[in-house]
């Protein structure tokens, strides 16, 4: 039950060195504390769920994995009485480790959050989830923190997808590990969100590792910040493997959903290379999808083969891309077919 | 600071083309080896021979067809080496040449180059070839005894064991001597046990899925099975029809051939064990002893049709999981307890 995907891609981690490092506030971006008005509980465990629910509200946390706002997943999830909470820390992707770092030296605070969170919705189930397949880490990641059990959950690369699909159809509320520490310092010590945590990575990185940076600063700023080796060809928003590439990362500002900042030196050399139809992207889509099919279908537009290859079931991870020999876009040619596919069935459905 | 845009993912696999196709070419070179060890350095200018022709002619091709030259993925090297190893290493230089000319010119190239072909480009060549020269593309050099640069009358040829078997008779020859590729038949392709550590290590490296060979090998066995052209016990008659000809280096070489082989498990299995059979059957109604290059076009052909029915029923089956994620099936319990709560 918990080894999925069976299909998909094993990744190198690379977290390392940035997860062992201790989580800093950069000198130069100093965090502005913002305290709420109103006093602070004395007996924080003796709230009731709905001043939980308000705190959240007022100190404006946001969970980074969906980016909806804490108070609302909390009072949805009150109202539906959702019977468990699962804290997600999975970082599947490479170079990110924006929420185990804390989850590891924050286990305190994660743990109050996380009981704070479980009595605002009136659950009792609660589990920590965290990605098996991390080789090259140097720290050892505990069965369980402050009596909550770690799930360690095995599988190829895209798994955190169907970590949060399996989970949410458990009648379980999956929240960020991050956005539990900020509900911990709101209640505890009135405190507004006002930062966030991000990896910065990279092969041009000097001195990678996660960072507890403020709100909207851009992210050329952090970059130089942490302090860079060489001009970096490419810098990516968010993670290795589904973040955006950025144009000009000086109007680009950090929110609470930026999970990673990575700058890398080597780009892509253009090889020319056709595809040869390996099969290898068929072998690897978790969805069970062929896009060698899609790509050959969408090369010579052949409509009737693009509906039926189902191109609006794909979830965008990008393994296809990644093992592609030929370096082909091929998540890029499965978005297109999907909207193609999409279209089309939205006029049949007109009709 | 220049900054490149590029869609996500952003870190890509080590793998390319080029070291997929590497890495098919160091799998080449102990068949090469063994040639050399059992005929001399005939067989390395045999190799040159093809792999220039081959990528000559791609040059030119591309060249003719407008575009910019591109060999860098070495498809055409691969096509060049496999023909030598596909014909008797007392072939002539020519009928490389030809082989190697006719796999790019007519095989490949004029179906849109790499990655487009429909036939498997040395596969076409060298059944060109035993066409055209079936009295010297079916007599071998018996190992062990150095062949000149020129072979001319001096040299002793004979037949193998894949022509005895297609007579009806047994090979008096070991089955020892045959895993070890000491008897005469094709240059690289009655190393049995070389080309099992080849197939080894191309599995290794992941660069060929064990399928489609393991299904070849199940399909022409169980042809083998249910007709038997010997009079042998039966186990030894199929490792004796196993063994002779080009099929392990069909099952190792040519049906892995990315471009030419459908893309998913099922289909490939399918794939896979047709050819096998069908490589069998041609044995017993072909005239020629070498049937696996026949079936293999055939099968070839058929490729894309296999290709669209595995899409076909991986659709179907993804509309299942589908609907019964949307509406799971009611178990008869539950049926039970509304029948219970409306009464």
């Amino acid at each position: 039950m918990r080894n999925y995907p069976r299909k998909g891609i094993l990744l190198e981690q690379n977290k390392e060195p940035g997860l062992s490092k201790e989580i800093r506030v950069l000198p130069a971006l100093p965090v502005e504390k913002s305290r709420m008005p109103g006093e602070i509980s004395p007996t924080p465990e003796l709230l009731a769920p709905y001043e939980i629910v308000g705190l959240a509200k007022e100190a404006n946390i946001v969970d980074e994995i969906d980016g909806r706002r804490l108070w609302k997943k909390l009072a949805q999830a009150a109202r539906e009485s959702v019977s468990g909470i699962v804290v997600d820390a999975l970082d599947d992707e490479p170079y990110i480790s924006s929420q185990l770092a804390p989850v590891l030296q924050y286990p305190e605070q994660l743990h109050q959050g996380l009981s704070l969170a479980l009595r605002a919705i009136g659950a009792s189930r609660s589990s920590i989830e965290i990605y098996r397949n991390l080789f090259d880490v140097n720290t050892r990641i505990p069965a369980s923190i402050m009596g909550v059990k770690v799930e360690r959950i095995s599988g190829f690369y895209p798994a955190e997808n169907y970590a949060r699909r399996r989970l949410s159809r458990n009648n379980t509320l999956v929240i960020g590990a991050c956005a539990l520490i900020f509900l911990q310092r709101a209640v505890y010590e009135g405190l507004r969100q006002t930062s966030a945590f991000v990896t910065v990575s990279g092969d041009c990185v000097a001195n990678p590792g996660n960072y507890e940076v403020p709100l909207g600063v851009s992210a050329s700023r952090l970059l130089e910040a942490v302090g860079m080796i060489t001009d970096p060809r490419r810098v990516v928003a968010g993670g290795s493997m589904t973040g955006f590439a950025l144009t000009d990362p000086s109007v680009v500002y950090l929110s609470q959903t930026t999970r990673g900042l990575l700058a890398f030196a080597e780009e892509f050399r253009d090889m020319r290379y056709v595809c040869i139809g390996c099969g290898r992207c068929t072998e690897a889509c978790p969805q069970g999808l062929s896009p060698y099919f899609i790509y050959k279908a969408m090369q010579h537009p052949r409509k009737r083969h693009i509906e039926m290859a189902d191109a609006e079931l794909c979830i965008g991870c990008g393994s296809c891309s990644y093992v592609c020999p030929a370096k082909l876009d091929l998540a890029q040619v499965i978005a297109q077919a999907a909207a193609y596919t999409k279209e089309k069935q939205g006029a049949g459905g007109e009709v | 600071m220049k900054l490149h845009i590029q869609n996500p993912p952003h870190i890509r696999s080590r793998e390319s083309n080029q070291t997929m196709m590497v890495d098919v070419i160091i799998a080449t070179l102990p068949l090469y080896a063994m040639g050399v060890y059992y005929y001399g350095g005939r067989v390395l200018l045999l190799g040159l021979t093809g792999a220039l022709a081959s990528c000559f002619a791609d040059i030119l091709c591309q060249l003719a067809g407008g575009k910019i030259p591109n060999i860098r993925d070495l498809s055409a090297v691969i096509t060049g080496l496999l023909i030598p190893l596909l014909l008797p290493a007392s072939a002539h230089f020519s009928m490389i040449l030809v082989a190697a000319v006719f796999a790019i010119l007519v095989a490949k190239q004029p179906f849109g180059g790499v990655g487009q072909n429909v036939f498997n480009p040395a596969a076409a060549g060298v059944a060109f070839v035993i066409i055209c020269w079936p009295q010297s593309a079916f007599s071998y050099p018996i190992p062990f005894e150095r062949l000149p640069l020129a072979v001319d009358e001096t040299v002793r040829l004979v037949n193998s064991p894949a022509y005895s078997l297609s007579l009806g008779g047994t090979p008096n020859i070991d089955l020892l001597d045959m895993l070890l590729g000491n008897v005469p038949g094709p240059m690289g392709a009655s190393n049995i046990l070389v080309l099992l550590t080849c197939l080894l290590f191309l599995v290794g490296r992941r660069t060929v899925n064990l399928w489609m060979s393991a299904a070849m090998f199940g399909g022409a066995a169980f042809v083998a099975l249910l007709m038997p052209r010997l009079e042998l016990p039966l186990l030894t008659g199929v490792a004796y029809e196993l063994m002779s000809g080009l099929l392990v280096i069909g099952a190792v070489f040519l049906i892995n051939d990315p471009v030419t082989s459908p893309k998913r498990k099922i289909p490939k299995l399918l794939y896979g064990f047709c050819t096998g059979a069908l490589s069998m059957l041609f044995r017993h109604i072909g005239r020629y002893e070498e049937s696996l290059l026949f079936a293999l076009l055939v099968m070839n052909a058929a490729v894309w049709m296999i290709d669209l029915w595995g899409e076909h029923l991986a659709h179907t089956m993804r509309r299942k999981h589908l609907e019964l994620a949307i509406n799971p099936p009611v178990s008869k319990p539950a049926e039970q307890d509304v029948g219970a709560a409306q009464e």
